[in-house]
């Protein structure tokens, strides 16, 4: 283990035989500094929290014995600091643990001891300054039927320590503390917002080492790096499980991310990936173009599905035959549980022409209120000249369109369009639509390579008086009149 | 590879151990693979990829591969780095376990590992700020005016800090390329030479898009353009994209007299590209509307009754045809105001009762009208068209 110059968590135990607090008081002191056995850091990547818990072997000799943690230029939370025994759990006792108040980031404790003896103790707090995100790499084959999906974490130190060896567990999902405080605080979840600041993160830091105490903490594994030099190291394996409704990614063996570095490790490679392609015009969310998609699901037919996908950048390309890549799109990427779709969205496709155009306006069903009353007469009813007074109160507007959509992407495509109609719509087209919902109608279309394609469709807006209805009813037949 | 160049060194620090952490001892001793190939993907309309080819030794164990770039600007998190298949008769494998990130550098270590000591083919690929690029165009018509050479130029400019002594270039359309390109330089290289397109030379009238000459005697402009169908045989089925198109006629003198220039919008496959000539003088278009009459049908629904006349004189030796075009939406929010419906209309028993099918729709008429030359005596023949209109159904 490398030593640290910066030496910032000094953890000291005292070796004076009497009692500890006459001991500050002096200017001469003697300390030994047990060393880190081994470092476990649960990483939430929704809060900037982690959870660190380090074990050391101290000697204690039968009586009280002073001990002194510090941890000068980190973002230790000094209230999260608490000490436990794991090996022996009996024997041994915290008296009491004291703040002095001429030095800050430090702490005392007096542990009571029933001989002497050996003990392996753990130290767990919670420190801010260490984050994970997520990120993929997507790469398409040549011909877009299958992709390779790289899945990353990448672990940043801005904690102000340097954690050598350590055991690395991220915590995947949207972390929703307050039901876990409420949970445990026998408080309503109505009434954590009434909670006081401190109170509510003491709660929520209780909630959190109560979630991770199952979790065993993996052993010193310092020599396991060096043991196999004969074989190709491997990346190293991320162990995913899922606990209670978060998933907890364990990386094998122990990591070192020195203060201010980041790192990078591969979390699945799935490869030969299915997938298809779907140009989509969806404004409500896409924008207005026809946006090009690649779909996937995350399941273990697509060779996925092992975890869900945490949120993060996902940067797309596709091989170009040549040993070389293609950019084609980055987004973020939403947390993607077992079981649900993917979609890549790689924008608009210059090589799809998609326009549409208004072809003919007309108007009918026009329906008159007689002078402002409640009278109304439909225009042709009956031979009767309407007066100046009537009004147009309702009536029926016609308009055809024509959508148009060439494909020179050299290949079939799928086009997916969905048009949002608010108001008394009737949809008359010979293009077998499908209600999205109410108000929204969606058809498709699959268009050879080279081929031009005219969709025309009507939509009869039943306005002012003539609207008795808030949707859309679809109707097969020619448009136009 | 000019070793000066080196901007973006990669290196292998040949260390005996294999922890991760002694990449923070940043003494050691390393080796510069230099690039092997180099590509330039310049086809994403916002961003420049480049790959790079670069030979690595390799001992037995993990190996530090550092990657540094001072000022220039990668996007660190798009860097990818990837190992090509070895060649049969190698032993050696090699993946990635991990990259690290140091704090305040422009730099990334990648720890790899390889099953024998030998050498791996790498692939870096990365987005590069500050490659941009543009395309522009020399179309030189020939004397008639009914074929032009078109040649496509690309440029592309460098500012961003780094020299690539032989790079292939994409740019999305054309063919492939090799270039060395410098540091700030712009690199302008021809990409495709189209011979005799076929060119239709156009004269349009339209109040909405082009407007008046002289308002007061109602005289339109009537710009000229020339227009190429990017049709599939010519141009392999690509978009043209946009760019600046710099407009010479052949004056059979041999040399050219330039014309002008203007803007070429991106033009897919079958779609027109129209190049402003600027206005004819020999054509005049006066536009006057002849007649506005309203017939109630009942209470306050209404039809009109509207004709546009057009006076039209080509004072030109050749004849030539006219575009009318026209917006009927506008006509009617012109004579009885904007109702924010759109105009139901028909056609009338004028002249003009034939638009061009694929240029109409439910608002734009377009009329192509045959003009001829001006007499033997220098008087233009005076042509009156009349455009009927009957606007239903309007409150």
């Amino acid at each position: 283990m490398r030593t640290t110059n910066r030496m910032v968590y000094a953890f000291c135990l005292l070796a004076l035989l009497l009692s500890p607090w006459t001991v500050m008081a002096r200017n001469v002191d003697l300390a030994t500094v047990p060393a880190r056995n081994t470092v476990q850091l649960t990483i939430y990547n929704s809060e900037d929290l982690t959870l660190v818990r380090e074990s050391r072997v101290v000697t204690f000799k039968q009586g009280v014995n002073p001990l002194q943690f510090s941890w000068a230029n980190t973002l230790i939370d000094p209230t999260s600091v608490e000490l436990t025994f794991r090996e022996p759990k009996t024997g041994l006792a915290v008296l009491d643990t004291t703040f002095p108040h001429d030095k800050p980031q430090i702490l005392y404790w007096n542990v009571q001891s029933d001989a002497s003896r050996e003990a392996v103790i753990e130290i767990s707090y919670f420190t801010s300054g260490i984050r994970w995100v997520a990120d993929y790499l997507a790469i398409a084959d040549t011909d877009e039927k299958t992709l390779r999906l790289d899945s990353f974490v990448r672990v940043y130190n801005n904690s102000g320590e340097d954690y050598e060896n350590a055991q690395v567990r991220l915590v995947v999902g949207t972390i929703n503390l307050v039901e876990k405080i409420a949970e445990l605080a026998q408080v309503p979840v109505g009434r954590v917002n009434e909670l006081k600041k401190e109170d509510y993160r003491d709660l929520r830091q209780k909630a959190a080492r109560k979630m991770m105490a199952p979790a065993p903490m993996m052993e010193m594994a310092a020599g396991a790096m060096a043991a196999d030099a004969a074989e190709l190291e491997a990346p190293k394996e991320i162990i995913k499980e899922g606990l209670s409704e978060y998933f907890i990614y364990t990386i094998e063996g122990t990591e070192t991310v020195p203060n201010g570095w980041a790192k990078r490790l591969r979390s699945f490679e799935a490869t030969g990936v299915p997938m298809t392609v779907e140009y989509r015009y969806r404004p409500r969310e896409y924008g207005e173009s026809l946006t090009r998609l690649y779909l996937l699901k995350n399941d273990a037919a697509s060779k996925l599905g092992i975890t869900p996908l945490p949120d993060g950048v996902v940067r797309v390309f596709r091989t170009n035959s040549r040993d070389g890549l293609s950019y084609l799109a980055h987004q973020t990427l939403k947390y993607v549980p077992i079981g649900d779709k993917i979609e890549l969205n790689l924008g608009v496709d210059p090589t799809v022409v998609f326009e549409l155009v208004k072809k003919k306006i007309y108007r009918d069903n026009l329906w008159f209120q007689i002078k402002g009353g409640n009278l109304y007469r439909k225009l042709g009813e009956d031979s009767m000249k309407l007066e100046l007074d009537s009004q147009v109160a309702g009536w029926d507007e016609h308009t055809v369109y024509r959508q148009k959509i060439r494909n020179y992407s050299g290949k079939p495509i799928k086009v997916q369009i969905r048009r949002d109609y608010p108001g008394d719509i009737v949809f008359r087209s010979p293009l077998n639509p499908i209600l999205h919902d109410f108000q929204t109608v969606q058809f498709e279309r699959e268009i050879a390579p080279g081929e031009k394609v005219g969709m025309d469709y009507e939509v009869i807006a039943r306005m002012g008086y003539n609207q008795k209805q808030n949707r859309v009813e679809l109707l097969s037949g020619e448009a136009g009149r | 590879m000019n070793q000066n160049s080196l901007l973006y060194p990669l290196s292998v620090a040949l260390l005996l151990g294999s922890a991760p952490l002694d990449a923070l001892a940043r003494i050691k001793l390393t080796t510069l693979p230099v690039r092997e190939r180099v590509e330039i993907q310049l086809d994403h309309p916002q961003v420049a990829l480049v790959e790079e080819e670069r030979i690595v030794p390799l001992i037995k164990g993990v190996n530090q591969v550092d990657f540094s770039w001072a000022n220039t600007r990668i996007d660190p998190d798009s860097l990818v780095l990837r190992i090509l298949a070895p060649p049969a008769d190698s032993m050696l494998t090699a993946q990635v376990l991990s990259v690290s990130y140091p704090p305040n550098e422009t730099a990334l270590v990648w720890a790899v590992a390889a099953s024998a000591s030998g050498t791996a083919r790498v692939r870096i690929s990365y987005m590069l700020d500050g490659l941009s690029k543009d395309f522009h165009y020399r179309a030189v018509a020939d004397r008639d005016e009914k074929t032009l050479n078109l040649a496509q130029y690309l440029r592309v400019n460098n500012n961003a800090n780094e020299a690539y002594d032989a790079a292939e270039f994409w740019a999305g359309v054309g063919a492939r390329f090799s270039k060395p390109l410098g540091l700030n330089e712009t690199k302008e290289v021809p990409l495709g030479r189209f011979a005799a397109v076929p060119v239709r030379k156009t004269y349009t009238s339209d109040p909405v898009a082009f407007g008046y000459l002289d308002r007061a005697q109602d005289q339109l402009n009537v710009p000229m353009h020339y227009v190429i169908n990017n049709v599939g045989d010519l141009f392999g089925k690509e978009p043209l994209p946009e760019g600046k198109v710099r407009i010479f006629q052949d004056d059979s003198q041999g040399s050219s007299a330039f014309l002008g220039e203007d803007r070429g919008k991106l033009t897919p496959p079958d779609d027109e590209l129209k190049l402003y000539l600027g206005l004819a003088r020999d054509i005049t278009v006066r536009r006057t509307v002849d007649r506005n009459e309203r017939q109630r049908i009942a209470g306050d629904l209404y039809r009109y009754d509207v004709t546009l006349k057009y006076e039209i004189e080509n004072f030109k030796n050749t004849p030539v045809t006219l575009d009318i075009s026209e917006s009927v939406r506008q006509i009617r929010d012109d004579l009885r105001g904007d109702s924010d419906r759109d105009p139901e209309w028909q056609l009338g028993d004028g002249t003009l009762r034939t638009p061009d099918p694929e240029k109409s729709d439910a608002d734009q008429l377009l009329f192509h009208v045959d003009l001829p030359a001006r007499a033997v005596d220098g008087l233009a023949q005076k042509q009156t068209h009349t455009l009927r209109l009957t606007l239903n159904n309007e409150w």
